[in-house]
């Protein structure tokens, strides 16, 4: 009957989005542990005023952005949660990860300047799933660091 | 802790900075609430739930980036910043970032 | 004044539960209600589906015979087979005391598959290849019975709106609500409740005693049918190999038909022969 095959091709879908969507997660949690630790020394405020008493040659701009879409598992959990209501858990590892992987990009763009801090950083997420007609699109985020990268005076 | 949006507290002073620390949280409203807003899109005006939910959200990404500033040892955190997004099931992120400083 | 940057937890914004396990529950959940209401919302539409006058289903159907295609046969007496068979539902009908506007119409379509049903509308359509198995008018007649017992307790449109309810709930869970027409229109077909085959049965089998004083015959239908279906799987048809719920039948009416005597009260021939075509 029609509605068997629906239910499992429904159900395939489910389990792709489910394994293969994890595997993927927890690759980038892993990668994103180590780049973040070999970034470590490019201190990151987003407050305004940079230290008084240290030199700068230069401050630039550097933004980092990244694009991160939802699986198919992710999407049904999140609309199961829709009907009942409260915290979207599925999402907030989407989130955590795309935020991370911004600002990581956005240092390492001030490590290829040659900064040793970035100030003024600002963190924007935009969701860009537009409306197609039919069914529900599916999910995904921009996210974006930006902020002023400055090179110490003294460096070559 | 200390929360403010300017660069320092007023009256302290900052000994250390500790960088950005960030909290967010993506909520939904039951689907019941949705079609009831969904109907006041004839009349407009507030919708209370709405406004309800992201206040919750504002408040509990307010409470998670405090858990990061406490984590790392800061006891305020200056230049506080909120954004919020449409996350497309119906629900929202709201995300709350500020620098955790230690002043005395 | 120092500048740092020590590690942050992040976990603080990713919850630790296991999303799968989240993910199940919900589902469960969910699930639960939208079966409860599915229950709830196909008994109330079933109900209130008799509650619609017959004459607007009649209206509202005109002469179309919603469910299968008729299709006409090649052989040249299929006016008269249609004919015969109007005319001894009209007999039995007669004794069955429905409401005045009711009124059945007897279809024969052309087939290979043995079958018999109502339709909305008051519309009874009956395959060739059922009329010719049948081995008596007594069997016959308790087929056409069985049908317009149907009708009389309006289970096709109960049917529809059962089934109106369950595809409305289907397309609001899954979100698809293009192909709903051709599925409502298939459901009629389905079948009824074991409830309603029952009671249908016993309307029939009164309906054979008025007419002809005894329930003999109506057993026969089965034991053909399941016979038929037997022979066509290949293997011996045996009592046993019938499906159970059609076993209870044909105990159920055989009994009915107890204190009859066949040389006493023969089984009438069929009318108007039905042709291998």
């Amino acid at each position: 009957m029609e509605a068997i095959v629906q239910i499992g091709f429904f159900v395939v879908l489910l389990a792709i989005g489910w394994f293969a969507g994890r595997a993927n997660e927890k690759r980038h949690f892993r990668e994103l542990a180590e780049v973040e630790a070999s970034l470590r020394d490019i201190l990151v405020f987003n407050e305004r005023r940079p230290p008084p008493e240290r030199e700068f040659r230069s401050g630039t701009l550097v933004v980092g952005s990244v694009v991160i879409a939802e699986d198919y598992f992710k999407r049904i959990a999140a609309g199961l949660r829709s009907l009942v209501g409260g915290r979207l858990t599925a999402y907030e590892s989407l989130l955590d990860r795309g935020r991370r992987e911004a600002i990581v990009r956005m240092k390492q763009e001030a490590r290829r300047v040659g900064a040793t801090m970035i100030f003024n950083v600002r963190l924007e997420t935009s969701s860009l799933s537009e409306d197609r007609s039919g069914r529900a699109p599916m999910f995904s985020a921009e996210f974006i660091a930006y902020g002023t990268a400055l090179v110490p005076a003294g460096r070559p | 802790m200390e929360l403010t949006t300017l660069e320092t507290v007023p009256g302290k002073t900052i000994t250390r900075h500790l960088g950005l620390v960030q909290g967010s949280t993506v909520r939904s409203k039951h689907a019941g609430k949705d079609f009831l807003a969904g109907l006041k899109n004839f009349v407009g005006g507030e919708l209370k739930s709405y406004t309800a939910l992201l206040n919750e959200s504002r408040n509990e990404a307010i409470e998670r980036m405090v858990a990061q500033a406490k984590a790392v040892g800061a006891n305020a955190i200056v230049n506080i910043r909120f954004s919020t997004s449409n996350i497309a099931a119906g629900a929202a992120e709201v995300m709350a970032y500020g620098t955790a400083v230690v002043v005395g | 004044m120092s500048y740092e940057n020590p590690e942050v937890p992040h976990e603080v914004n990713v919850a630790r539960d296991n999303a799968l396990v989240e993910f199940l529950r919900l589902l469960a959940g969910v699930g639960l209600v939208v079966l409860a209401v599915a229950a709830v919302l196909y008994l109330t539409s079933s109900w209130l589906a008799r509650l619609i006058p017959f004459s607007t289903e009649r209206a509202w159907v005109g002469d179309r015979v919603l469910g299968i295609e008729i299709a006409p046969s090649s052989v040249s007496d299929h006016a008269a087979i249609e004919r015969y068979l109007q005319s001894l539902c009209d007999e039995l009908a007669a004794t069955m005391q429905l409401p005045d506007s009711m009124t059945i119409q007897v279809h024969y379509t052309q087939a290979r598959i043995p079958n018999a049903f109502a339709t909305l509308g008051g519309h009874v359509a009956v395959t060739s290849e059922l009329y010719r198995l049948m081995p008596s008018e007594n069997a016959l007649a308790m087929v056409l019975a069985h049908e317009i017992a149907h009708v009389k307790a309006r289970d096709p449109i109960s049917a529809l709106g059962g089934g109106a309810s369950l595809a409305l709930v289907f397309a609001l869970v899954s979100g698809e609500a293009d192909n709903l027409a051709p599925w409502l229109a298939g459901l009629v077909q389905l079948g009824y409740s074991r409830g309603a085959e029952q009671r249908a049965d016993e309307e029939a089998v009164a309906a054979l005693v008025t007419r002809y004083g005894h329930a003999g015959g109506a057993a026969s239908v089965f034991e053909v049918l399941a016979e038929h279906s037997g022979a066509i799987a290949g293997s011996v048809p045996t009592f046993l190999s019938t499906h159970p719920a059609d076993a209870a039948r044909i105990a159920d009416l055989t009994r009915a038909a107890d204190g009859w005597d066949p040389s006493r009260a023969p089984l009438a021939p069929i009318a108007v022969p039905g042709t291998n075509d």
